[in-house]
């Protein structure tokens, strides 16, 4: 009976005219509610709360923090401000890390350009002079 | 036998939809699917580079860069499978990364959009050059991160930016009766500065509770009534599950960020007046050269389109569109419509924009 199969092949929902009324009621109530929280009104009670909430916990905010702070000091350990300042020093490598990054970037960029030609190392590419020939063989001759 | 089914069934139903609801309100879905590389960080943003799915040839040269809002998870891009705009977008060809920003810590309350816009951005657009071997990309901005694209874009618009893609911008502020956040924030009601001295960065709770209570009846009743009603609709479950996984991930908003959107946005609309300074450099808006397209949500009851018209006069782009889609804030890039009309219209502006 229940279960039988309606016209359209869906199952009779005895609630589906519950579910209407529940529909109109709660899209008038929305509206109701977006004019509400429009208001000035609102915005005056919601602020006025927040601010008394936050009036009210500063005191026990300060003092949890105070007695954390001692807490952490005897156990010898470090407070929130310490790894604050570690992650803001953190912070600071990572761009210099980045800043090198980028020139690494730049010069890879150089090389990899057709036609570019590495200045050489005039150190490296110097051919022996007779005399620095003749001053290594006497050094190995020594040997 | 029958009469025992009868009785029977209408408990088995019950206990089924019990166990779907207790199964979507206690657990997360399996979101941002997408195969992903992480190519760069600084402090908590992220640089990833979603793998690409067409060869070389056939993708677009130009990449594109998605940058989301500070205060929400960006993965709202790529929601699940099968409902993603990033699929979307890789399937068309696009070579695409995303800026996530991550969650500041006590050490970030003080990053202001100075940082997000001159430290952050630069960098990570760098990076997306470097690995792209691309001079020029696009960048799509959504919500607060329309708001930082738009002011890199006006800053550093001559970083390679070649098309702006700004998806309901909340950029000018000076329709205060038609702004519900701008009444709450009103400096008679709302001490910014004794919130950020409690807290540090504003929480993202309280962000969410500003978000749903602009219409409190759908965000807190009407959609669970909705999941009720569709217990039996495993895709509509599905899509439920993975809203919900989103909505309920928040992200505080750092410190600084948050008084900048407050006092020199909501309050002072420094942005389209054209005094809002960025360390040191005044955003102006006529520098933005970029081709532009605006996408603005009709159905919008946190960023109302009169705060993201106003930009199109302002600009210097000479080639710029002001789309118009039906759906809400989210609702345009995640609700079911998004796959039928904004991805394609922003696919079609881009695609020709991009070779």
């Amino acid at each position: 009976m229940g279960d039988e199969p309606a016209n359209d092949g869906k199952r009779f929902d005895p609630m589906e005219p519950w579910r209407g009324v529940r529909d109109v009621y709660m899209d008038a109530w929305a509206k109701t509610m977006v004019d509400m929280v429009n208001t000035e009104a609102y915005a005056q009670a919601s602020g006025a709360m927040l601010d008394s909430y936050l009036t009210v916990s500063a005191p026990f905010r300060e003092a949890i923090e105070k007695a954390m702070l001692k807490t952490l000091e005897q156990l010898a350990m470090p407070s929130r401000a310490d790894f604050v300042s570690i992650a803001e020093r953190m912070t600071n490598i990572e761009m210099k890390l980045d800043d090198l990054d980028a020139r690494l970037d730049s010069i890879h960029t150089l090389l990899a350009k057709p036609g570019f030609a590495p200045r050489t190392d005039p150190r490296r590419e110097q051919q022996p002079t007779k005399k620095t020939a003749k001053v290594k063989q006497a050094k190995r001759g020594k040997k | 036998m029958a009469e025992t089914q009868v009785i029977t069934d209408p408990f088995t139903d019950a206990a089924n939809r019990l166990k779907t609801l207790t199964k979507v309100m206690t657990t997360k879905a399996a979101i941002a699917q997408t195969p992903k590389e992480l190519v760069w960080t600084l402090n908590k943003a992220k640089l990833y580079h979603y793998i690409p799915i067409l060869p070389k040839e056939k993708r677009h040269p130009v990449p594109l860069l998605l940058v989301f809002a500070l205060m929400n998870r960006p993965y709202i891009l790529d929601l699940r499978p099968g409902h993603s705009f990033v699929e979307y977008m890789l399937n068309k060809g696009y070579d695409l990364y995303l800026l996530d920003w991550g969650a500041p810590g006590p050490e970030d309350k003080n990053l202001k959009f100075d940082d997000y816009t001159l430290e952050y951005m630069p960098r990570a657009v760098r990076k997306l050059k470097a690995i792209s071997g691309s001079k020029e990309f696009s960048l799509l901005g959504w919500c607060i991160g329309a708001i930082l694209t738009t002011i890199y874009a006006a800053l550093r618009g001559d970083d390679g930016l070649r098309n702006l893609i700004l998806l309901t911008a909340p950029l000018d502020f000076s329709n205060k009766q038609g702004l519900t956040f701008a009444r709450w924030v009103d400096e008679r009601y709302f001490d910014v500065d004794k919130v950020l001295a409690a807290f540090g960065n504003m929480p993202g709770e309280m962000i969410d509770y500003g978000a749903k209570a602009l219409k409190p009846v759908e965000n807190y009743v009407g959609n669970y009534v909705k999941l009720w009603d569709n217990l039996d609709d495993p895709r509509m479950v599905e899509s439920w599950h993975a809203m919900n996984t989103w909505v309920t991930d928040n992200v505080p908003l750092a410190g600084g960020a948050f008084r900048q959107l407050i006092v020199d946005l909501y309050r002072n609309d420094k942005l389209m007046r054209g005094e809002l300074v960025i360390r040191g450099e005044r955003v102006d808006l006529s520098r933005i050269r970029a081709n532009l397209l605006t996408v603005i949500a009709e159905g919008d009851h946190i960023t109302p389109s009169c705060q993201s018209e106003p930009i199109m006069p302002k600009v210097s782009s000479s080639d710029k569109e002001l789309f118009r889609v039906n759906g809400g804030h989210i609702g345009i890039m995640a609700g079911s419509g998004a796959s039928k009309h904004t991805w394609p219209h922003i696919n079609g502006w881009l695609a020709l924009r991009s070779k």
